[in-house]
């Protein structure tokens, strides 16, 4: 088990270590920088923007900007952001909370939706439990998040004009954001379960199981279960990318302050401390919830196990 | 080289040739989930294409006497409650500037009618003329109103006609950027699933860290790099290289463990055995076994990349104003005394969205499930 953990911690500080060095080139390729509008200003002298650009340190070159970016995140200094005169950190992690709530409720909707139908259907195996779920999948399936984000608010802003401007941690609120977020997702999931439980309620050991004399539920949960969560779980770690990327649109649109409405705000001021903050903690919360995926793979699943 | 590819499926048991996708609706009528999403898909493009045509007016021009004007309903029945067989309006005037309040002026009726004269445009690009599919009859006095069949925006450029455009900028230029990435994505996994070994191990490696990464993320960090106002053109080009890059690794996956189950079946050995050189296996025999599957997940991610400009669009760092894409239309949407006032015209782009969405994934859904193939006809 210490191993595997290891491998990932290994694995993953690659992957933030490649997708942060991409970002940071592709950043300082394109020329120009939160600086570069200021100089159209009239206003604004040359010197101006020189001197500014010298105090961030915008003038020295791609590899030792790189070399000392990353020297402070090891240090635990992400920097200053360049729009906020803030440290960055200390604009992330408020909206990292919000965020984190925002997407365990959203995963909380989409696993219970997915499972509770996909247990019933299997249970259950009618015509009209069916093709409600596979209308489910195709509905949410085609649903983006900004439409129905956008849905929310017209209807959030018709019902009661002030609650979504004053209250932004009310539950209704937060309730309208995740449902949103989670569409898509419930999407995946849904399928996924409807079809795996069903593929493994037609195996050879649940005929067995129900030979034993073991009722239908106590079958379902304990057999044909264990043997469809797997995917199930695959898919519960990957989608944690899907709900930060997701996270931009709802949260911009539903006026959640979360890390999504952050990362517009950076990339509109072209705040590159910020932008490669935002970058980093999202691949690092990514990461952490594949980590955390494999192993309850493994939890379920005895041959995963090393 | 259709026979060609015909004559390479029959040798391989149980495939599907290269333009199999096109013949489905022949040989597959049962087929409702394709055949509905193919049909709706085509009409987008129609409409599309044709926006000019269909558009009553010049998407860019703006009429300061009407912001934000109610949508003209077409009527038959008049004031008096006679009927009449032409449909018309009634002219909205802004009583109030102030609150946008609109009152409508039953006192004379304005008639449509079809192919009527307006601003000249080239129809698909070629052909210069100035017919649009339907417009008010021509009163030619100076204060004859205007037909604004989902109202005006806040600068009074008519909705309806905007929307047509940004469906013909959204529906460009997602697909382009999907097609670049499949086209990375297909090159990369077959490489990977046939290479194998040291380029099989980067790749996939490289394919799963881009597959778990916020795809959204990616494609603004990727944007912030660029400057923030860019001509429509350099935009649009943008956005499909962008795409391409963030994009591909999904068709890759799929592509590899194609590849890797086909690589062992009797006609690649076959193949191998009558001297066919390696590449030629690739591309002239894998390729074209495997090519429904792509084409299904071609389709599947297609919404993914719509969506992906949409956001950009809406969030302000897609394409810019006055050009319209179905995203910067709907940025007037998350303003909420305008969403409070006109909720449904200004959620038209979104249910846009949602029927577009909708109909491609019942395409995709179609493809993968169609169960044809040439060597069972």
């Amino acid at each position: 088990m210490l191993k595997i953990v290891a491998r990932k911690l290994i694995q993953g500080l690659m992957m933030i270590l490649i997708v942060s060095f991409l970002t940071f080139a592709l950043l300082s390729a394109a020329g120009g920088d939160a600086f570069s509008s200021l100089r159209e200003n009239p206003q604004v002298s040359a010197k101006t923007v020189e001197n500014l650009r010298r105090v961030y340190g915008l003038e020295r070159p791609f590899a030792v900007r790189y070399a000392s970016w990353l020297g402070n995140v090891l240090a635990g200094n992400l920097g200053e952001s360049f729009q906020f005169h803030l440290p960055v950190s200390t604009l992330i992690w408020p909206r990292f909370l919000n965020t984190l709530l925002l997407g365990v409720v959203a995963l909380v909707i989409a696993c219970g939706v997915a499972l509770i139908l996909g247990i019933l259907s299997a249970r259950f195996r009618g015509r009209m439990l069916s093709g409600f779920i596979a209308g489910l999948i195709l509905l949410t399936a085609s649903t983006p998040r900004m439409v129905l984000a956008l849905v929310a608010l017209a209807l959030s802003v018709q019902f009661s004009a002030v609650t979504i401007n004053t209250a932004t941690d009310s539950v209704t609120s937060i309730m309208l954001a995740a449902i949103a977020l989670a569409a898509p997702l419930i999407s995946i999931l849904l399928a996924q379960t409807h079809e795996g439980l069903g593929q493994a309620m037609r195996e050879d050991f649940i005929q067995m199981a129900r030979a034993k004399g073991l009722g239908e539920w106590t079958v379902i949960f304990r057999h044909a279960l264990r043997s469809a969560l797997n995917p199930v779980l695959t898919i519960f770690g990957l989608s944690l990318g899907a709900l930060l990327g997701g996270s931009v649109i709802v949260e911009t649109i539903l006026n959640r302050p979360g890390i999504g409405a952050l990362m517009v705000t950076a990339v509109r001021s072209r705040d590159i401390p910020l932008v490669m903050g935002v970058v980093l903690v999202a691949s690092a919360a990514v990461w952490l919830g594949n980590t955390v995926g494999e192993i309850l793979q493994m939890v379920n699943d005895k041959r995963l196990r090393p | 080289m259709h026979a060609k590819y015909a004559k390479i499926s029959e040798r391989g048991k149980g495939t599907a040739g290269f333009f199999t996708p096109f013949r489905v609706f022949r040989a597959h009528k049962a087929n409702k989930r394709l055949i509905i999403g193919a049909l709706s898909v085509g009409a987008f493009y129609l409409v599309a294409i044709f926006a000019d045509f269909l558009a009553p007016y010049d998407y860019r021009e703006q009429s300061r006497r009407e912001p934000s004007a109610p949508a003209s309903i077409p009527r038959f029945r008049d004031a008096e409650g006679s009927l009449h067989l032409n449909p018309f309006i009634y002219e909205s005037r802004l009583s109030d500037p102030l609150t946008r309040r609109y009152t409508e002026d039953s006192s004379q009726a304005f008639f449509l009618d079809f192919f009527v004269k307006g601003h000249s445009y080239r129809l698909v690009g070629v052909f210069r003329t100035d017919r649009h599919l339907f417009g008010l009859r021509d009163y030619s006095t100076s204060g004859s109103p205007r037909i604004h069949l989902l109202g005006t925006d806040t600068l009074g450029r008519d909705r309806f006609s905007r929307l047509l455009q940004a469906i013909r900028f959204s529906l460009v230029v997602s697909p382009l950027g999907a097609l670049a990435a499949c086209a990375i994505g297909i090159f990369l996994g077959l490489i990977s699933g046939y290479v194998g070994r040291m380029a099989d191990t980067i790749l996939m490696g490289a394919a799963d860290a881009m597959i778990s990464l916020p795809t959204l993320i990616v494609i603004l960090a990727a944007r912030a790099a660029f400057p923030l106002e860019l001509p429509p053109l350099t935009a649009a080009f943008l956005l499909v290289m962008i795409f391409a890059l963030t994009g591909w690794a999904e068709m890759s996956r799929l592509t590899r463990g194609l590849v890797l189950e086909m690589r062992e079946r009797e006609f690649v050995l076959a193949a191998r055995a009558s001297g066919v050189t390696e590449t030629r296996i690739l591309f002239r025999h894998i390729l074209p076994n495997i090519s429904r599957q792509l084409f299904a997940q071609a389709a599947l991610i297609l919404p993914l990349f719509l969506l992906a400009e949409v956001s950009l669009s809406f969030l302000g760092v897609g394409l810019q104003e006055p050009e319209p894409s179905l995203g910067n239309i709907l940025t007037a949407a998350a303003d909420m005394s305008q969403l409070q006032s006109q909720p449904f015209l200004l959620l038209t782009p979104a249910i846009v969205i949602f029927l577009f969405a909708l109909g491609i994934r019942l395409l995709g859904d179609g493809l993968k499930n169609d169960r044809f193939d040439l060597a069972r006809r």
